[in-house]
């Protein structure tokens, strides 16, 4: 046997966020090359290599990554269980058992809360068992905290 | 005593008033040490005499400060000298009680008794009654585990007692080497290095070694320093588990060993969800095991989780088929991951001597370099071998069981029904060779075990012949 793909994908503004998520630190970066060239332009192939592979990493982090990351994203609920598949060069798909839910936690970095994103963490038993689905508007979020809440019953049986 | 009686604020033992000072004055050392230099710079030896009964006082009022209280739901513990805590623990949470005698306590006869509960408890947070007197530990294990457990017959089953033949998986441990190092290290750090390289003590050392030339000293000196740390090894362990015996009480699994400093554990058997029989290479060559409990409420690494340290593989195998009475779980054949699984193996195991060759061939090298490159990429051949013939897993409704590793081989053996979670992880070049790492996470042991590098399309299939519920739901085909 084997598991169908999870229906949704995340917010459409998903793969805007990461990319400016990520381009923040690379930015600094390139002001400090920047900054470097205009005070000692001496050695023009080092710079020329530094800046390079900072192209290099905004390419892949910024422009790549983001997109990968939103075609792979996809997270469902049913009455059993939660099943979630993320990442990009590392995939991963994991599915957890409402009935041994411990928490189910919504958080907003302060991007998020400028495009109106939220993160929900369904936490169990297990530190290695919690799963997270990112970048989900704001009234999905809160759509899916309280179909969560609904289910789980929290308290139950969580198998320690 | 009935419980009742115990439901007002305790102090631990008396005898405390003697070990708190003598640890303060050990703590507090460069305190001691700046009163000593204030009382002789002033001429007033009053001065020392006041930093010493300050010490000790502070030893002192760590006793009287210290309390604590057994009530029906949960046992708390107030300490603090200036500044006051309170820690409490629920009694139904409490999953293991384990007790720890140092050799001042042991003269004493004192014990320190700690309680564990599911969360993870580091340094401060962590309950421990540090220390009560030995005779009470039977009692307050007793009045501790009560609520989360059966009454205790004390007929127990001796499942293992440590034989002096298990010394034999000792001398082969890196525990030796890593001591001798740690000396090296702190009599550097204590500034011998260079009160040592004018010394007469050095210099004789030197002239040794020229009039027997310096390969011959080096090869004394390696043989030297291998047989003291065979020697430390074999030492150690016989110290630390010497006397080690392992019972079980009904529901209660009961761990004892330590010459020098012993050391108690108490598991609660309905917290077992499985063991990891762990065949590190230089032990596996002997025939030789150690057992690891998988068990909620105890850390999965460890000290904490130990339950018998190398010893024969049979030893290992039956204690562990006698506590989850399932044999064919923790000997049975494992279902091999097939070729690509295999395939991973060499390529990893040999891309270093793979990139060592094309340095080697690019850059001048002296000549005695390629026979060591040889001896290299045979051990890689024999890693990969070793590796590719360990991986395996075994699953059915009850039990996971999954295989990995060379120079630190383990079996994992889980209950099913702890498992509460399953992820599929594909890396890159996973999934161009079509293999998946699947991962069942536990409230036990060290929360998540692999199955590494199954064939993708029989993950999910794994997942579900273990946990109903992956095949029962919205997304499951068949």
């Amino acid at each position: 046997m084997h598991l169908a793909e999870p229906a949704n994908p995340p917010s459409r503004k998903a793969p805007m966020v990461w990319a400016i998520g990520a381009a923040i630190p690379w930015l600094i970066l390139a002001a400090g090359q920047a900054v470097w060239f205009a005070i000692s332009p001496r050695l023009p192939w080092v710079h020329a290599l530094a800046a390079a592979s900072t192209v290099l990493g905004i390419v892949v982090f910024v422009v790549v990554a983001p997109l990968w990351r939103y075609r792979v994203h996809r997270w469902d609920i049913d009455a059993n269980a939660v099943y979630t598949r993320s990442g990009w060069l590392v995939q991963e798909r994991r599915i957890a058992p409402i009935s041994r839910v411990q928490t189910v936690d919504t958080e907003r970095g302060p991007l998020d809360q400028l495009f109106g994103l939220a993160n929900v963490t369904v936490t169990t038993a297990s530190s290695a068992g919690a799963v997270r689905i990112v970048a989900l508007d704001s009234d999905v979020a809160d759509r899916v905290v309280a179909q969560l809440t609904d289910i789980a019953a929290l308290g139950g049986e969580d198998a320690t | 005593m009935t419980v009742h009686a115990r439901r007002v604020w305790q102090r631990l033992s008396p005898r405390m008033l003697l070990v708190h000072p003598v640890h303060e004055v050990l703590r507090q050392i460069p305190l001691l040490i700046g009163s000593v230099v204030l009382g002789s710079a002033t001429g007033n030896p009053l001065w020392t005499l006041f930093g010493l009964a300050l010490v000790v006082g502070y030893g002192v009022a760590r006793w009287f400060t210290t309390t604590y209280r057994i009530d029906a739901d949960e046992v708390r513990l107030r300490t603090g000298v200036l500044q006051r805590k309170v820690l409490s623990v629920p009694r139904n949470r409490i999953r293991s009680v384990s007790t720890d005698a140092r050799l001042l306590h042991r003269l004493l006869g004192l014990t320190v008794l700690r309680v564990s509960t599911g969360q993870e408890a580091r340094g401060d947070a962590a309950f421990a009654l540090d220390a009560v007197e030995a005779a009470q530990v039977p009692r307050l294990r007793a009045v501790l585990l009560a609520d989360s457990l059966a009454p205790v017959e004390e007929t127990g089953r001796e499942l293992a007692r440590w034989q002096p033949s298990w010394l034999r998986y000792s001398p082969l441990s890196f525990t030796g080497l890593a001591m001798i190092a740690a000396a090296f290290g702190l009599v550097y750090q204590a500034g011998a290095g260079a009160a040592l390289q004018n010394s007469q003590l050095a210099r004789s050392g030197v002239e040794v070694a020229e009039r027997f030339g310096v390969a011959a000293s080096l090869v004394v000196a390696a043989v030297v320093v291998l047989v003291a740390s065979v020697v430390l090894s074999v030492l150690r362990s016989l110290v630390t588990y010497g006397n080690l015996v392992l019972r079980r009480d009904a529901e209660l699994l009961h761990l004892e060993h330590g010459l020098l400093r012993v050391r108690e554990h108490t598991f609660d058997m309905r917290r077992l969800r499985g063991g990891t029989l762990r065949e590190p290479l230089l032990v596996r060559l002997f025939g030789g095991a150690r057992l690891d409990a998988v068990m909620t409420g105890v850390g999965g690494a460890g000290e904490a989780s130990l339950l018998l340290p190398p010893c024969p593989r049979a030893t290992a195998e039956s204690v562990l088929s006698g506590l989850i009475a399932r044999p064919d779980v923790v000997d049975g054949a494992l279902l091999a991951h097939g070729p690509a699984a295999t395939r991973r193996r060499w390529t990893r195991a040999l891309t270093l001597p793979a990139v060592l060759l094309v340095a080697m061939v690019a850059l001048p090298v002296p000549g005695w370099l390629w026979p060591v490159w040889v001896v290299l990429t045979v051990c890689c051949a024999l890693l990969a071998v070793d590796r590719s013939r360990a991986l395996g897993h075994r699953v059915d409704a009850d039990w996971l069981v999954a295989r990995a590793g060379s120079l630190d081989r383990r079996r994992d053996c889980i209950a099913a029904a702890g498992i509460i979670g399953w992820t599929v992880r594909q890396t890159l070049l996973q999934r161009r060779a079509g293999v998946a790492t699947l991962i069942a996470a536990t409230a036990a042991g060290v929360k998540s075990y692999r199955v590494i590098d199954v064939p993708a399309e029989l993950a999910w299939t794994i997942a579900a012949a273990a946990s109903s519920w992956v095949a029962d739901n919205a997304w499951a085909r068949s």
